[in-house]
Formats: structure tokens, sequence, C-alpha cells
């Protein structure tokens, strides 16, 4: 399959670049490797192909989600380039790790086989403790990485044993085997497969940040540099979603009564975890490691969705936040670099440092919650109204309760950077680049909360 | 592949066994057996060497890093028993497949060697 080699080939070309010594190119060679690698992906658009002994399968689902990933982590490269490449001693080593994660994201999207969803699994998640530990000086970042490692393998562990009971109770690791047998035995309680499907649950519940598997979340997303934060919250999650819906959808949806409940749970847990504890944080990095927890636990409503109307909605969401929660980093990033603090109040009077910064920032802002005319809005309209078309009237209302407490915390950085004055009074200068991918960034978010029919269905 | 519980009976008689002969033969050496506690005898065995020192102590970073590597190349070793063996059934595209396997890590072995992992001093 021409993605997976297409980027394994930029992976490879990049980590010698420190070594050869052409690590000036190394960014402008990974942005042609994730290029090619798109126009590769969208080539597969309607043929339903299958690779390796039917091992992978890409379908229009695999080909939208594999874009989404591989368009945000390019996005992500070049502010990368832009930030750190002076002062980052092992540039040509970071973007080989980011380039290769984005592969184990392809997998992830595209499997037939819950072998390729571990290989898929790991390959993000090894690449993720790397990136987690990138500040070697820094204590925050060390911590995170250990936690992220120890508790990431542990995760893995019950994901694996999922598989396991799964395959004793099929006989098989091949989805289409696997949901042939769940529709024929879907009268009878085999607990075998129950079991074996609460455990992977559990290992992608994690995975994705949902409560009560979230401890992780804050400290990782705080401890790791803003940037790879960034990477985090958008690719980490898209990928990992991609994998939680294709699985659940294509094998387990004759026995959703089986494991509905469970989610429902889990989904009213994390988005009241997630919103109410991100209400009291004063770190902004806190506070969106928070966020990302809530929007997890309204993602996790289309997973209850009986047709196929839940993946359009999950396309669709995952769009949306990855947009926003990728240029709200960004700006993090920019402000965290120029005052040194990571709070709220470090955007105080933005508005007079840099006027479209504090717009970037506000549209992203609405967007995360959900306002209209922004992406986010149809994001939720989409997630929300499949989940209510399958008959969960009440999980909805929580849902929106939820969104509305979300509107508390994130006009916090609004506020500050519109209606209150700065300590300092110096200018934020931006690159032209920069400015134009954040510009860029904001007018997709516009764009698709007024036309959101532009996302395919898939 | 229809089985009943029944079926493993002879695996859970095979764990009693195990457990049963290691339970025994500790307990009936500890019993039987002549005790002379030397101070020698006592001593941690090392191999029959005169033992030196406390085993916690830092050593260099570069022993592990050696280490680690080692592991690393051991480990592709074995997928290459699995190969010899079955050599002539995969034909052009498992030589191939290999041949791409082994590129792979000579990469990372490039990588090693010219980034200084090896250099000693």
């Amino acid at each position: 399959m021409n993605v997976v080699i297409a980027l394994t080939i930029t992976g490879i070309l990049n980590l010698f670049g420190s070594i050869f010594s052409y690590r000036k190119i190394t960014p402008l060679l990974s942005i042609i490797g994730l290029t090619t690698a798109i126009v590769f992906n969208s080539m597969y658009w309607n043929t339903n192909q299958s690779f390796f002994n039917h091992m992978m399968v890409v379908d229009n689902y695999a080909v939208a989600f594999g874009t989404v990933c591989m368009v945000l982590a390019a996005c992500l490269i070049i502010f990368y380039n832009r930030f750190m490449g002076d002062n980052d001693h092992h540039l040509p080593e970071v973007l080989s790790v980011i380039v290769l994660s984005v592969d184990g994201a392809i997998v992830m999207v595209s499997y037939t086989n819950l072998l390729m969803l571990f290989l898929g699994v790991e390959i993000l998640s090894i690449s993720f403790y790397i990136l987690a530990g990138l500040k070697k000086k820094d204590l925050g970042s060390n911590e995170a990485a250990i936690k992220y490692f120890l508790m990431g393998a542990f995760s893995t562990g019950f994901l694996l044993l999922g598989i396991t009971l799964i395959y004793g109770a099929t006989a098989s690791f091949d989805l289409s085997v696997i949901s042939e047998y769940v529709k024929l035995n879907s009268t009878s309680t085999n607990y075998l497969l129950l079991s074996g499907v609460l455990l992977i649950l559990v290992g992608l519940l994690f995975k994705v940040a949902a409560a009560p598997f979230h401890f992780w979340t804050p400290d990782v997303y705080q401890g790791a540099p803003t940037i790879i934060t960034a990477f985090f919250a958008t690719v980490g999650k898209i990928a990992s979603f991609g994998a939680f819906y294709r699985l659940f959808q294509m094998c387990f949806s004759p026995i959703v009564n089986e494991w509905s409940g469970v989610i429902m749970v889990v989904a009213i847990i994390t988005m009241f975890i997630g919103n109410i504890t991100a209400l009291q944080q004063k770190n902004l990095k806190r506070m969106f490691a928070y966020s990302s927890i809530a929007h997890a636990g309204y993602m996790l409503l289309a997973l209850l969705s009986h047709d196929y109307l839940g993946g359009n909605a999950i396309l669709f969401y995952s769009i949306a936040y990855g947009i926003s929660s990728m240029s709200a980093f960004i700006i993090i990033h920019i402000i965290q670099t120029q005052t040194g603090t990571d709070e709220a109040m470090g955007f105080a009077g933005l508005v007079h440092k840099n006027k479209t910064l504090a717009m970037i920032t506000a549209i992203s802002m609405l967007s995360l919650s959900g306002i209209p005319l922004t992406a986010g809005f149809f994001g939720k309209f989409y997630l929300f109204s499949s989940a209510i078309e399958s008959g969960y009237v009440l999980l909805v209302c929580l849902a929106v309760i939820n969104s509305f407490i979300g509107i508390y915390y994130y006009f916090k950085p609004v506020i500050e950077s519109y209606f209150k004055d700065s300590i300092t009074d110096d200018v934020i200068k931006l690159k032209s680049v920069e400015t134009i991918l954040l510009i860029f960034l904001s007018i997709a978010t516009i764009l698709l909360g007024i036309f959101p029919g532009l996302v395919p269905a898939i | 592949m229809n089985s009943t519980p029944i079926d493993f009976f002879p695996i859970v008689i095979q764990f009693f066994v195990a457990a049963g002969f290691v339970g025994i033969t500790m307990f009936a050496t500890h019993f039987i057996g002549p005790k002379l506690n030397t101070r020698k005898k006592l001593k941690p065995f090392e191999s029959g060497v005169q033992s030196v020192g406390n085993a916690r102590q830092p050593f260099a970073i570069k022993y592990f890093l050696t280490a680690i590597l080692f592991v690393l190349f051991d480990v592709e070793v074995i997928f290459l028993y699995p190969y010899a063996v079955n050599f002539l059934e995969l034909g052009m595209s498992g030589l191939i497949t290999m041949l791409l396997f082994m590129g792979l890590l000579l990469c990372g072995l490039i990588y090693v060697i010219r980034s200084g992992a090896l250099d000693w001093e």
C-alpha cells in the first residue's frame, strides 16, 4: 500500500538527516512525503481495495480519516520547524518519529485484522512516548513520558487480552469472520466473547482518554512540549476514535445492547469529569487536556448509533475538533514563548499585541464550544442527531448541558485577550507562514460551519 | 474446536504434579540433607569466583546502550531461523520480503554507528 510505503521511506530519510548532514531540508522532505502520501491516499477513494492478504482494507472511511490525520500532521510539522527548528538539536529525528507515528495512525484507521489494530496502536503509542519526553532536561516532560509509557503499556495489555479472548471465541483475528460469528450468535450470550469485547473497550477507552481511564491525560498534556501536545490531542485522538468506531461498527453492532450501557455510563462520566474539572484549571494546557477528555465523551455518542450516520458524524466532529484544537494549542505555544507562562493571564491584552492572533483565538474557542457558524456547531449537531435517531434522548440532554458548561472555560482566554489590560505592551510578531496557516485553519473552521456539506459522506 | 471443560482436566493434573514435585523436593532436601553452614558456603555463588564488593553500584550508561542494541539485533537473528527453514518454499517473494526486513534493520545499524552510539570514548 503506497501510503504506508511513502510514509515509511519519508521517516527513514528524515532519520538520516543529521548523520548525512542534510538536516536543513528535512522539514521540506517530510512535507513532501506527507503530501505524496495524501495524494496516494485520495486516489483510493471509492476503490475499497484490500492489502497484505486482507490485513487492511482501504475504504472511504479509511481514506477520510487517514487524510485528516496526515493534513494535521503536515500543519504540525510546519509549526514545529518554525518554532523549534533552530534550537532543536534533534530536529530530523523528531520529524522522523512524527512521520512514522502517522504511519501507525493510517494502520489504525484501515485495519481489517485485530493484529493490525494492535500493531497500529503500538506504532502510534511508542512514538508518542518518545515525543512526550522530548525536553530531556525538563522535569515535567520526563514525568509525562514515563507516566504515559507505564500506563499506556498497561492498557495495551488489556487490549491484547481482549483480542486473545475474542480469538478464543471466534477462532479468527479477521474482522469479517468475527462479524459473521457475532451475527450468527447474537441471540445467545457468549461470555468469552463479551469479556473480550469489554477488555478491548477498556484498552481503547484508555487511548481516547475517556473517564475513568483519563488520569494520564492532564499530566501528559501539560508536561509534553506544547506543539507535541497539539499532536496528541488531534492526531492521536482522531486515529484512536477511527480505530474504535471501525471495530465496534463492523464487528460488534449486532450485540450493541450488551455494551451500549457501558458506553453510555462512560460517556456521561467522561463529559462531566472533563468539563467540571476544566472549570477549575488555571493552566491552559491542563484546561485543554480536560477539554479534550470532554470531547472524547461527546464523540463516544457516535459509537451508539445503529447505522453509518455515526461514521459521518464522528468524521465531521474529528475534523472540526482537530482544526480548532490544533490552532488553540499553537496559539498557547506562541503566547508561552512570548510571555513565559501557559496560564490564562498570559492572554491578557492580546488584542493590543496582535489583532489577528486574538481573532483566531476567538474563532477556535467558539468552534470548540460549539457556537453556530463554526465547524464545532455542526460537529456537535451531527453527533447529537445521530444519537437521538438511535433513541438516546436523555444522553443527548446531558451532552447539551455539558456543552453549556464548556462555554464558560472556553471563553476565559477570549475574555482575557479582549477585555483585560496586558502587563507588557510588546507586539507579538509572527512569520508570514505561521499567520497564513493559522488564518487558513480559522477559515476552514468558518467554512465548515457555513457549508457542512463540504465534508463528503463516507 | 468443540471442547468441554473436562477435556482440560489433564492440564490441571499436570499443574498439580509440577507444583507437587517442586514442593516435595524442596521440603525433602531441607529435612533429609545434612546442614553444615560455613562462611564460604553462605556467600552468593558467582561462577566459582571469589565475590568482590557490592553489586549495587552505578555503572556507565554506555554498557546499557550496548546491551539494548545487542538485544535489538539479537532478536533480529531469531527471525532468520524460520526463514532459513522455509527458504525453498518461500521462493523469490520471501527473499524480497526478507531483504526488505534486513534492509530496514541495516538502516538502523547505519544510524547507530554514524550517530556515534558505539563510540566508547
